[in-house]
């Protein structure tokens, strides 16, 4: 699944993915190819991508590869997905503690879709913080620890 | 002029005395009411020789309205549990009083002769159905008594074999083997998926809610791929400058080179879309090939604000003042 959608493998082609990408929402999947959850979000991204083309483009981080974006993020749980739009990054309210970035997999494609639709509208609007339309219910829990709280 | 009289069966009143009692008009009303009351008899009638005992239903205190006596009978005779159907009015067809009633409602009606007679039960017919009362009261307790006993025996069974697939669970349990532990519970879900057909649907009902809360709480767990805090530099929590806007030199080397004019025509046609877009999107005016410095950064952190992004602003500009002021000390020291 993960062969299917593009890969960045390097700082420099995230930044540039991150400045290049015009008009559209930009997804950025920060992971590991192996892990099981990740397997599970790659499924979903890259079954909605071409649904979703106009809307949105869809690339493969790796966390050991772009040590500097892991740390910037703040990625302490894999899988992780971070929403950008004409290179402003996007923070979203799923419920969680943690608005910069959606960890974990997504329960059905439907919900994926919904954010990105949401994430598109609210940055039409101008607005850089939107509402996530996915039920508490399938937002996967964690714990946030934030240096060592 | 005969005084005002008032027909009980034309409900009106009239000036002709006895005369009315002979129209048209009135004979015809009495035999609607007759034919109204009649299939009631008739039904009654019937259960003279088999009479009927049912369980109590709230819907056994119908009443019945007797023309000749003018009164409400009850229909059904009910005692506790039980009713027997058509008691009450048969009870009331053999009464003395209604067939004096009847006698009288007759001659002053002047209905017809034969017709008297479906309207009355003699009292030998009434003990007859007496005796067949009995006897479908105590053939109807005998069933019940059945039914009763049959529940009995399907409870007892099904105890029985709950008894049994509890000990069949417990005697492979004593042998602390580790194969026979693995089959243990491959045997308990066949004989539980056997039980959970046959008896209560709760115990049942528990399996498909407990695997979906499973995957939301652990199922995978998400990899922990460790603390991504080193002291000296920030973070998007703290609002450091995010990677992509700092200035490589690699970068700057790129802008140099002057593209193919194919790409131009490209982009210019994209820019003609751009137009369509609204105006005040996120990022509408963001020069792709400008060179940022790192004093400009569209986010100010704070994940734990709950106030307006303007006061993060607000205190992320300060802080910065802060810092500057603090470097320029470092400086001239």
């Amino acid at each position: 699944m993960s062969f299917l959608l593009p890969k960045l493998s390097s700082k420099k082609e995230v930044d540039q993915a991150i400045k290049s990408t015009a008009e559209k929402v930009l997804v950025l999947r920060f992971g590991r190819d192996e892990d099981p959850v990740c397997l599970q979000l790659d499924d979903i991204l890259s079954k909605t991508s071409s649904d979703l083309s106009k809307m949105a483009t869809i690339y493969l981080v790796d966390v050991d590869q772009t040590p500097v974006y892991t740390h910037y993020f703040d990625i302490s749980y894999i899988p992780s997905t971070v929403f950008f739009f004409n290179g402003q990054h996007m923070k979203v309210d799923y419920g969680s503690p943690d608005h910069t970035k959606f960890v974990g997999s997504f329960k059905t494609k439907q919900d994926f879709i919904d954010l990105i639709e949401v994430i598109y509208r609210g940055a039409m609007r101008g607005k850089l913080i939107v509402q996530s339309p996915i039920d508490p219910k399938n937002i996967p829990k964690y714990d946030l620890l934030y240096q060592d709280i | 002029m005969a005084p005002p009289e008032r027909c009980s069966v034309c409900r009106q009143t009239f000036f002709c005395g006895r005369g009315h009692v002979y129209s048209r008009k009135h004979q015809r009303q009495l035999k609607v009411a007759l034919e109204r009351l009649l299939p009631q008899v008739e039904a009654a009638r019937k259960a003279l020789r088999a009479a009927q005992v049912e369980r109590y239903v709230p819907d056994h205190e119908r009443c019945c309205w007797c023309l000749c006596c003018g009164c409400e009978v009850r229909k059904h005779l009910s005692h506790g549990n039980l009713t027997v159907l058509h008691g009450g009015l048969l009870e009331h067809l053999a009464s003395p009083e209604h067939k004096k009633a009847t006698n009288r409602f007759w001659w002053e009606n002047k209905g017809e002769f034969q017709m008297k007679e479906k309207f009355l039960i003699s009292p030998q017919d009434y003990a007859r159905f007496k005796k067949s009362m009995v006897k479908s009261l105590d053939s109807y307790e005998e069933k019940e008594d059945e039914v009763i006993k049959e529940m009995a025996a399907q409870i007892r069974e099904v105890e029985h074999s709950r008894q049994e697939m509890v000990r069949s669970v417990l005697e492979p349990q004593t042998v602390p083997d580790p194969e026979e532990g693995s089959s243990a519970p491959g045997s308990w879900k066949g004989t539980n998926s056997q039980v959970a057909s046959t008896s209560q649907q709760p115990s049942y009902v528990d399996l498909p809610p407990a695997p979906e809360l499973d995957w939301m709480e652990t199922g995978q767990p998400l990899t922990f791929i460790g603390h991504q805090d080193t002291p000296g530099i920030g973070n998007i929590h703290s609002g450091a400058t995010p990677p992509w806007m700092v200035q490589d030199e690699d970068c700057s080397s790129g802008n140099q080179q002057i593209g193919p004019s194919y790409e131009e025509f490209l982009k210019e046609k994209e820019k003609q879309k751009l137009k369509k877009l609204p105006p005040d999107r996120v990022g509408a005016n963001f020069d792709h090939n400008s060179s940022t410095s790192a004093g400009w950064l569209p986010s100010f952190g704070r994940v734990w604000n709950n106030g307006r992004r303007w006061q993060s602003r607000h205190q992320f500009k300060t802080e910065a003042a802060a810092r500057n002021k603090q470097q320029l000390h470092k400086k001239k020291s």
